[in-house]
């Protein structure tokens, strides 16, 4: 299934923390032509919804909670800069921003910072999930090579015989190398197919 | 007693390579201010004060800021192309001023200082991609000029076109003025696509048309063009090759509407019977109306107050009843659909059955929606677009 388009916004439910009641207005209208549900927060209040993103003013940095940094991290969010000093930018880190807008606000910028941060945060998911996979490939290498020295021993094969032997078997059994190799060595033999 | 007046800038080029559409617009503007200026209506007067930034991009800084700083005018009328009005909407921004833009625009943009009296692209583009993807194909040729209002209007028609199971098959861009189109009219005929989408702006367009024309009348094609800008003053300069283009516009000269028809005969009695308005121009002259009933019921300047008048207000102007959406600052218009005639004119064949709210960041488009069927008015189309929205 095709993923939703970074570019529409409708529907989406934000999360709004930003002490300025004008530049919360310019976020209000703006969100209201982009068919975005953006719900006012103070860090300090519970949440009982799942936002799509969140728009956090440095102004309530640092968040001190743990639970709130954790809260947070599991949709982009939109730090809002009243300074660019490193002082500043190293609190707003913590956020680990998606994008970002300078105050005061505009409603120009705006659109640009969603998109970008959705588009951002997807990658960004995408990227950890290919880094997972990475990971458990990796640590299956041990099994995959203990299996490759089991079949070598057993048929009398080369190195890339056997790698490719327990490829092709693993293609016609609809496995993984790994799992593969993790039935090999459980075995000592190459397993038959089911069915 | 004479009546208080009202500075207000105009700004658009009188050169340039689209100096053609400036002109249209400095044409309906002026007359709309003399209009006001004679009704008793208003009890104040508008002073008009014109610059001609000669289509170079950086000059609409330029006067924008002379008309701020050494004039006082709060009110700015004009810019034709989205990197002029990209160029101005700092400096309005920033002193607070009101830029009331006629051209119809590629959307995405929304802010407090600008009304957008042009269409937005659930006006134009749409209504017009429906049509085609409803009724003569899904696979397009796309030619246009290289700036933000092709790439956004072939980027919106490659969604829906996709979204459709059809195809973009090329798109070529030529720099603004650019007038070598030779070697895409020969790719054309080599090609030869069942549609061409046409959104080069001024001579670029006026040189691609003809060539095109000759072209495929040449090879013996019959490949139909689609345009969201192409209008009357524009056919005229192209000639008899410019018939037969299927245009998107909110405005047509051929609108049978007592205020349009009272508006045209006003126009060519200033402007000569050979003369045509173009939907811009038009666009100019609503602005200009636009704005004075909202200072006339604002009772001051001050942009909000204007800003606040403005809004929701009805107008019913020569394209049909006009309002400001006062939630985003464009206005509320009846997209048309029409094929242009060899007698320079358009002959509409479809109009939405009342004016669509804007949508200028496409909120509310769904482009899965597959193409379908709706009465048209008139009747005289049976396979009009739809457009569906949603709620």
């Amino acid at each position: 299934m095709s993923r939703p388009s970074s570019f529409s916004l409708r529907g989406r439910k934000a999360l709004v923390a930003i002490k300025d009641e004008r530049d919360a207005s310019i976020v209000r209208r703006q969100f209201e032509r982009l068919g975005i549900e953006g719900v006012a927060w103070t860090p300090t209040e519970p949440v009982d919804f799942a936002p799509d993103l969140s728009l956090i003013d440095d102004e309530f940095l640092p968040l001190l909670q743990p639970a709130q940094r954790a809260f947070l991290a599991r949709s982009p969010v939109i730090a809002l800069l009243g300074t660019e000093t490193p002082s500043r930018l190293k609190l707003v880190f913590e956020l680990d921003p998606a994008s970002f807008l300078i105050k005061p606000l505009r409603s120009a910028g705006i659109y640009a910072a969603l998109v970008m941060a959705f588009e951002r945060n997807e990658r960004t998911s995408e990227l950890k999930q290919q880094i997972l996979k990475l990971e458990h490939r990796l640590k299956s290498r041990r099994v995959v090579l203990a299996a490759v020295l089991q079949i070598m021993h057993l048929h009398a094969l080369a190195e890339p015989a056997a790698f490719a032997l327990i490829r092709k078997t693993a293609m016609e059994q609809r496995k993984t190398i790994e799992e593969l190799s993790a039935e090999i060595t459980a075995k000592g033999m190459l397993p038959r197919a089911a069915g | 007693m004479t009546k208080p007046s009202v500075p207000v800038g105009i700004i658009c080029s009188q050169s340039g390579p689209y100096q053609a559409m400036g002109r249209e617009i400095l044409k309906s503007a002026m007359m709309a201010v003399d209009e006001i200026n004679t009704q008793t209506e208003f009890d104040f007067s508008i002073a008009p004060h014109v610059r001609d930034p000669r289509g170079i991009v950086s000059e609409y800084h330029t006067v924008c800021d002379d008309l701020i700083r050494n004039v006082g005018v709060a009110h700015i009328i004009g810019c034709y192309t989205s990197a002029s009005r990209k160029q101005v909407l700092p400096i309005v921004e920033r002193t607070d001023r009101l830029l009331w833009y006629p051209a119809r625009y590629e959307g995405f943009e929304c802010s407090d200082n600008v009304i957008y009296v042009g269409a937005s692209p659930n006006h134009n583009v749409l209504p017009l991609v429906r049509y085609v993807l409803d009724n003569l194909s899904r696979e397009i040729f796309c030619v246009g000029s290289n700036y933000v209002w092709t790439w956004e209007t072939n980027r919106v028609t490659r969604e829906l076109v996709s979204a459709a199971d059809g195809h973009i098959l090329a798109e070529r861009l030529l720099e603004l003025g650019e007038s070598a189109v030779g070697h895409i009219v020969d790719e054309i005929v080599r090609r030869k696509p069942p549609i061409v989408f046409n959104t080069l702006v001024g001579s670029s367009s006026y040189d691609f048309i003809r060539a095109f024309h000759a072209g495929t009348k040449a090879a013996g094609l019959e490949i139909p063009m689609l345009s969201c800008s192409l209008c009357e003053p524009e056919l005229a300069i192209v000639g008899p090759a410019s018939a037969g283009c299927i245009t998107s516009s909110a405005y047509f000269e051929s609108i049978r509407l007592p205020e349009n028809r009272a508006f045209v005969a006003r126009w060519k009695a200033r402007y000569g019977e050979d003369s045509s308005p173009s939907v811009d121009g038009q666009s100019a002259y609503v602005a200009v109306y636009l704005l004075a009933r909202a200072l006339q019921r604002a009772g001051s300047s001050d942009i909000a107050e204007v800003r606040r008048a403005a809004a929701g207000y009805r107008y019913n102007s020569p394209q049909g009843p006009v309002w400001i959406d006062g939630g985003n600052n464009h206005c509320v218009l009846t997209p048309r659909l029409a094929v242009s005639n060899p007698q320079g004119q358009f002959d509409i064949f479809w109009e939405a059955d009342a004016p669509v709210k804007p949508d200028p960041y496409l909120t509310q488009l769904d482009v899965a929606v597959s193409p379908s069927r709706e009465t048209s008015a008139g009747g005289a189309l049976p396979n009009a677009p739809h457009l569906r929205v949603v709620k």
